[in-house]
């Protein structure tokens, strides 16, 4: 039942895939791109990893793709009368075939990996409550990985500045532009 | 018997490829964003299958929790990385009134 799930699953996000990157239409692109996080994180969740299953949903499924919606809406990119026909020759430019090709071959390296480095029989019974138990995370992150985690912490701030002012710099020129021609 | 931990590796390389091949395809840069956070959810569920394989086999001390712990700094990083790429977008097509790549190539004439 478990095995059928997760094969299922496996079909689902990969159909996703190839629906981000063949749609037309960016709206139907960020779907696309939620049913793959959603088929990721129950994947996750029948491979054990409870928490990383409620992360991914929380932050990729919940903050990254309304973001992503958020900027598609603002720009009206996702209107039909304003299709743009950016991607339509998509496979009829010169260098398609090349980079499908090039898709394929990191494909089959992969998997000769996967089957080079040989079947780890899993011994041992998944326990009870998993792999990432919040107890062990914690221990870890707030242990052995704190600088990192100071160091996200960081550029999360970073970031929070950096996109304030990316996205207002237009109005603090015209305010700039409308005090001078005031003076 | 659960499902291998191959077969997680192997689902993580196929949707690495379809990413990089959406990321060198498509002209819209919103999209070519997704791309990006398609290959980043690929890198995750690799670090997420070795963290298992190695939890699992013969003779683990306990669970391996490196996989996870890389995970969600790897998930930390991609809101970074959506945020700072959006609010470009925004400021581009405030200029430019596009998100069509293949008119935002000064750099490259």
């Amino acid at each position: 039942m478990a095995n059928a799930l997760f094969y299922l699953m496996a079909l689902v996000s990969v159909a996703c895939a190839l629906g981000v990157v063949l749609a037309k239409n960016p709206i139907q692109c960020v779907l696309s791109l939620l049913g793959c996080f959603f088929a990721l994180a129950t994947i996750y969740l029948l491979a054990g990893f409870q928490f990383l299953a409620a992360v991914q949903i929380l932050v990729y499924a919940g903050a990254i793709m309304v973001l992503f919606l958020f900027v598609i809406m603002l720009l009206n990119l996702g209107a039909p009368g304003a299709l743009d026909k950016t991607d339509a020759k998509m496979f009829s430019r010169p260098n398609a075939f090349l980079v499908v090709v090039i898709a394929g071959l990191l494909l089959v390296m992969g998997a000769l990996a996967v089957k080079k480095s040989g079947v780890v029989v899993a011994a041992k019974e998944m326990p009870e409550h998993g792999i990432d138990t919040v107890n062990g995370l914690a221990g870890e992150m707030f242990g052995r990985y704190l600088l990192p985690f100071e160091a996200v912490s960081l550029l999360l701030l970073a970031t929070a500045v950096a996109v304030v002012v990316l996205a207002k710099r237009e109005r603090g020129n015209s305010r700039r532009r409308k005090m001078g021609g005031e003076l | 018997m659960s499902v291998p931990s191959e077969h997680m590796l192997i689902l993580a390389s196929i949707l690495f490829a379809v990413g990089a091949a959406g990321f060198f395809l498509r002209r819209n840069v919103i999209v070519v964003l997704m791309c990006i956070e398609l290959m980043l959810n690929a890198a995750n569920l690799s670090f997420l299958a070795a963290s298992r394989m190695h939890s699992l086999k013969q003779g683990a001390l306990g669970p391996a929790l490196e996989g996870p712990i890389f995970a969600i700094f790897v998930i930390v990083i991609a809101a970074v990385e959506a945020a700072v790429g959006l609010a470009l977008v925004i400021a581009l097509y405030r200029n430019r009134q596009t998100v069509n790549l293949e008119e935002v190539s000064d750099l490259k004439d």
